[in-house]
């Protein structure tokens, strides 16, 4: 049986996934090269959450876990760089080069959610631990 | 005397308790200085078998009435299933094949403190109790 310290545990977790996700997408805002050194545009991943049973109260509280990470599928943006060796050779986007089309504004905004659901769970296990610990003054 | 005055009380039931608070107390905290150990594996002591040993230790005294809880069931000996380090297999293993969730980590350190808390507390009341018969107080 979970209590609702271990609830508030599975959120920190999922929270914590979603911030390192947000984080990759902005470190790797301009990679173009994957880790084989291949030609491919870097594509944003993001956490898709689900509530978790395992980690549920009698009363029929559930926590939360990372169901999947999703690649994101969306068009590169295109910069015309003719001389770079990644450059397309033919059709439209001839001469130009393909990179992430990663929105800053959005990530740190998603960032910023995150962290501060993590601080609200924060909040929550603090709350949890004080009605422990004044229950226990009944005995004082 | 003394003895069986302690010994019938929870008094020893509560020692157990906080003697197996302390020990996972020293695990958790193991876990969380190899918190980037690679491939270091979480380890803990299993709570359902203790409280579970504890049941059987309280019920068996009471049926006896022979007065005391055997002594130091949490310091048994290896192989036995309370020394077992339990299988947590249950979070994220990474790629530097090590699994410490640090969150995890300090819910349960947290969780076992209000456990160890508890007991002291409990002691505690019991210990004024006796205090109050001693001193004649009301």
């Amino acid at each position: 049986m979970a209590s609702a310290l271990d609830i508030s545990t599975s959120a920190l977790v999922a929270q914590r996934t979603q911030l390192d996700l947000i984080s990759a997408n902005i470190a790797n805002i301009s990679t173009v090269v994957n880790e084989d050194g291949k030609y491919e545009p870097y594509q944003p991943r993001y956490a898709v959450l689900q509530t978790d049973n395992d980690v549920s109260t009698t009363s029929g509280a559930s926590g939360v876990k990372v169901a999947t990470v999703e690649t994101d599928k969306r068009e590169p943006n295109y910069r015309y760089e003719p001389d770079s060796p990644y450059a397309i050779k033919t059709g439209k986007w001839k001469d130009y080069v393909a990179y992430p089309n990663i929105n800053m504004t959005t990530e740190m905004v998603d960032a910023l959610q995150a962290t501060r659901a993590y601080e609200a769970n924060l909040g929550v296990m603090e709350i949890s631990k004080s009605l422990g610990r004044e229950t226990l003054r009944i005995l004082v | 005397m003394i003895s069986t005055m302690f010994d019938s009380s929870t008094i020893p039931m509560l020692q157990e308790v906080i003697g197996f608070a302390q020990a996972r107390h020293e695990i958790l905290a193991g876990n969380i200085a190899n918190i980037d150990t690679p491939g270091y594996r979480t380890r803990d002591l299993n709570e359902e078998v203790f409280h579970d040993k504890l049941k059987k230790a309280i019920k068996a005294r009471d049926q006896s009435r022979s007065g005391a809880i055997s002594p130091g069931i949490a310091k048994v000996k290896d192989g036995d299933p309370m020394r077992e380090v339990r299988d947590s297999l249950n979070s994220v293993l990474y790629h530097d094949d090590s699994n410490v969730s640090l969150e995890h980590q300090v819910t349960q350190i947290s969780k076992n403190q209000f456990m160890h808390n508890l007991a002291i507390s409990i002691m505690n009341s019991q210990f004024r109790l006796m205090e109050a018969a001693i001193s004649e107080r009301v």
